[in-house]
């Protein structure tokens, strides 16, 4: 046995780690700040919610949310702040991680969770997009440590290093420094209408699907938290569905009707807009056939905000 | 077990505590520890599989004796039959068996017999098969050849065939070259063990940086054909090419790397093939340890060169058409393997297998990459479309969508790293270096700097290397 090579080697990795530790740790901090100082973009949107928005009434959901509901059509109606805290391409375990770190700073009146139809299904990028919620573990570490232990093990080794909590996002801040992506309190306008005929008729077949359909059960378990979250804080929860251009059969949608089942044993209500006879065949409220555009998103707010109002969330 | 997973990242620490500071004192111990660290490593994947490595080196390790010690010729061979038919029968149950079942009923129906195939069976393929059965072939026909004796340690020689670090995707290694390390003292020397660490450290920039951030364009393009045209197609391609080199040479380099560790020495694997000036020199600095495999037990007992020169070609394509259905049971890979046997006959006929200049680099990357096509495609409709389309249609350029379009820039501000650093080594070999420097700071904060782009720019998710596959 060398021991002395044992020792050469052994301070040679004592050294090394703690450069390592050093580059990490400036280099890391450099992006942090960066990372933080965005004000457009899906991070900027996203650190708002968490850290800033005191708004009356926040939305979570995926695209649907992101591009349908008007903040500025439903304070109008409401006579609430609003903010869109929707996020394109996340789910669920993403939405309720956002809501558990929004509910330790502040509770709004009301949030509304917009429910796609396939957000109970297995769905392996809906963990792998968790990764967005990086930047924030070192704040909100007790919200995000069993969420993002669903994605892999050993989350507090990775999440150590620096570098690694805001791992591929110096290209968004930068692109998004160059090129602001404006949004309207979260929401961003689609525009341009559908021409029915360009529609491929097996479109259903053309999309690539990002699920499998069966039942997750972390989905089903986050969905229900969702509605712990809000009730233990006493924030009037809504469900709602957005409008889609063709008409669909939600039957046979395991997940659909489970959700359903959900909300109607949690007594959440849910405002199903799904094959609303308003919306669908509309061309010229859509931009494609699963969203709307500026004009189909107004209108579908100011059908929102009327269903709210009849529910006399006054009352707390 | 995957090399990037954090499950190795404490495995390899316990290994090689246990192998250098507890069973340190006898060479027995320390093969006892690698082989079941080997099987921890492979059974971490599937357990039940064990039982075919398990089988393959009892098979090699009594068959070695029979060619050894029989007297005559034909029972010698006879027994090197036994051998090849039962690595052989293994890889080609497992993974070639559904393959050849339904070429042969698609080509009934091609000639009109409609036949239902009620032949092919629920077979996975078991991690590494292809490179454990060619290791250990080896060892039988090197024994053969007379240029090795056979081992009476059992636990050395299955160590040998399942020694973790190269078990699942290579390098392939010779008997003659790695079963005597096995039975030979290994010393520490804080060399050897840097040297490894920095092996290492490289080989997970090329995986996790290099080849997983291509992956994700190259995935969006190939498994979306049908909604990208022409240049779309090539730009792909030639990520392809970086994805699959940073893929398999990390893979390569880590193993290499982590053999190191434990004081071994495993053959180079890459050789920097991209600055390659004609397709001859490539396949000199690819996958070595599979294209010197075929020339030394396929090639050379064909005939090699020494032929004449019609018979000569037949044996260059032949070995590549083979080389290529060894990369996987789909046409595709044949027609790869084709297409480099006929890259390889024309340098031959026209004379340029010599070829030098930056030209003939360029030359012979835009042949690799066309090459490439073939190989990434899912089948061979898709890879005739997509040559046609990149002929016909070239289309516009997509950039990706959303995050994609960060991946593209992190995938290509990797590629010109790689290209920075091979370019000097091919080229300015003597001029700076951070591996020898002789400023420690510099040593060790260039490799801090790898390990930063590896956290920063690199892709954590669960991705296995492409080589696993075959």
């Amino acid at each position: 046995m060398n021991i002395n090579q044992y020792k050469i080697s052994f301070y040679k990795i004592i050294k090394f780690a703690i450069i390592v530790l050093m580059v990490d740790f400036v280099v890391g901090s450099i992006s942090q700040k960066i990372f933080y100082s965005q004000e457009t973009g899906k991070f900027a949107r996203t650190t708002h919610t968490i850290k800033k928005t005191k708004a009356d009434i926040l939305i979570f959901g995926s695209s649907h949310a992101h591009r349908h509901y008007v903040p500025e059509v439903l304070e109008k109606e409401l006579n609430k702040t609003c903010y869109n805290a929707g996020a394109e391409g996340q789910q669920l375990l993403f939405h309720t991680a956002l809501q558990e770190m929004v509910l330790k700073r502040t509770t709004p009146d009301v949030m509304i969770l917009n429910i796609d139809d396939s957000f109970l299904y297995q769905s392996q990028v809906a963990y792998d997009r968790l990764s967005d919620l990086h930047p924030y573990y070192e704040d909100h570490t007790e919200e995000l440590k069993p969420i993002l232990e669903m994605k892999s093990s050993l989350v507090d080794l990775k999440l150590f290093f620096k570098s690694y909590q805001t791992n591929s996002t110096i290209v968004h801040a930068f692109r998004y420094y160059i090129s602001p992506q404006i949004d309207y309190k979260g929401y961003r306008p689609l525009y341009g209408k559908i021409i029915p005929e360009k529609i491929p008729l097996n479109k259903e077949e053309n999309t690539t699907k990002e699920y499998v359909e069966v039942i997750d059960p972390n989905f089903v378990n986050a969905l229900k938290t969702f509605i712990n979250n809000a009730r233990e804080k006493k924030v009037h929860l809504v469900f709602v569905t957005s409008p889609t251009f063709d008409t669909r059969d939600y039957s046979e949608n395991e997940s659909f009707l489970l959700i359903k089942d959900i909300a109607e044993k949690q007594e959440v209500p849910l405002l199903n807009f799904f094959n609303d006879k308003q919306f669908y065949k509309k061309p010229e409220l859509f931009h494609d056939p699963s969203h709307l555009n500026d004009k189909g998103a107004r209108l579908f707010s100011e059908r929102l905000a009327d269903a709210i109002l009849k529910m006399d969330f006054s009352k707390k | 077990m995957l090399f990037n997973s954090f499950d190795f990242l404490a495995f390899l620490p316990i290994v090689l505590v246990l192998y250098w500071f507890v069973v340190y004192k006898h060479i027995k111990w320390q093969n006892v520890l690698l082989l079941i660290a080997s099987y921890v490593f492979y059974g971490w994947w599937d357990w039940r599989f064990l039982s075919l490595i398990g089988l393959s080196t009892i098979m090699d390790y009594f068959v070695g004796f029979r060619i050894y010690e029989s007297q005559q010729k034909s029972i010698k061979k006879r027994w090197l039959w036994v051998s090849m038919l039962f690595n052989l029968g293994l890889l080609g149950f497992f993974k070639y068996y559904n393959f050849f079942i339904d070429s042969w009923i698609d080509m009934l129906s091609n000639i009109g017999y409609q036949s239902e195939n009620t032949w092919t069976l629920q077979v996975i393929l078991p991690v590494g098969i292809s490179f454990y059965t060619f290791q250990t072939m080896s060892y039988s026909i090197d024994i053969y050849r007379e240029k090795l004796r056979p081992t009476k340690d059992f636990i050395a020689f299955a160590a040998f065939v399942s020694f973790f670090p190269q078990l699942v995707a290579g390098p392939i290694e010779r008997a003659t070259n790695l079963l005597p390390q096995f039975l030979n003292k290994r010393n520490f020397t804080y060399q050897t063990f840097s040297y490894g660490i920095k092996l290492m450290i490289w080989g997970f920039f090329l995986k996790l940086v290099v080849a997983d951030r291509a992956a994700i364009y190259v995935n969006a393009v190939f498994n979306n054909f049908e909604s990208h045209e022409g240049l779309s197609y090539i730009a792909a391609t030639i990520l392809f090419a970086f994805q699959i080199y940073g893929d398999f040479a990390g893979y390569s380099l880590i193993a290499i790397g982590t053999a190191k560790l434990f004081g071994f020495g495993l053959m180079t694997n890459f050789k920097r093939p991209y600055f390659s000036a004609s397709v001859s020199e490539f396949w000199t600095r690819w996958h070595i340890s599979l294209s010197t495999w075929f020339r030394d037990y396929l090639y050379i007992p064909l005939g090699g060169n020494r032929v004449a020169k019609p018979r000569w070609l037949f044996n260059l394509f032949i070995t590549f058409l083979i080389s290529g259905l060894w990369h996987g049971a789909n046409w595709t890979f044949v027609i790869w393997g084709g297409l480099n046997g006929i890259y390889l006959i024309a340098e031959v006929l026209i004379g340029s297998k010599n070829r030098k200049g930056i030209l003939n680099v360029f030359i012979t990357f835009v042949l690799i990459n066309f090459s490439w096509i073939f190989f990434r495609a899912n089948n061979v409709e898709q890879a005739a479309y997509m040559v046609k389309t990149i002929f016909t249609v070239p289309g516009r350029l997509y950039i990706g969508s959303g995050d994609d379009i960060a991946a593209s820039m992190y995938a290509v501000l990797a590629i010109i790293i790689l290209f920075v650093v091979e370019a000097k080594k091919e080229y300015f070999n003597t001029l700076f270096s951070i591996s020898g420097n002789r400023l420690e700071v510099i040593r060790l904060g260039g490799y801090a700097a790898i390990l930063f782009m590896i956290l920063y720019f690199g892709v954590f998710g669960k991705s296995q290397f492409i080589y696993f596959q075959f």
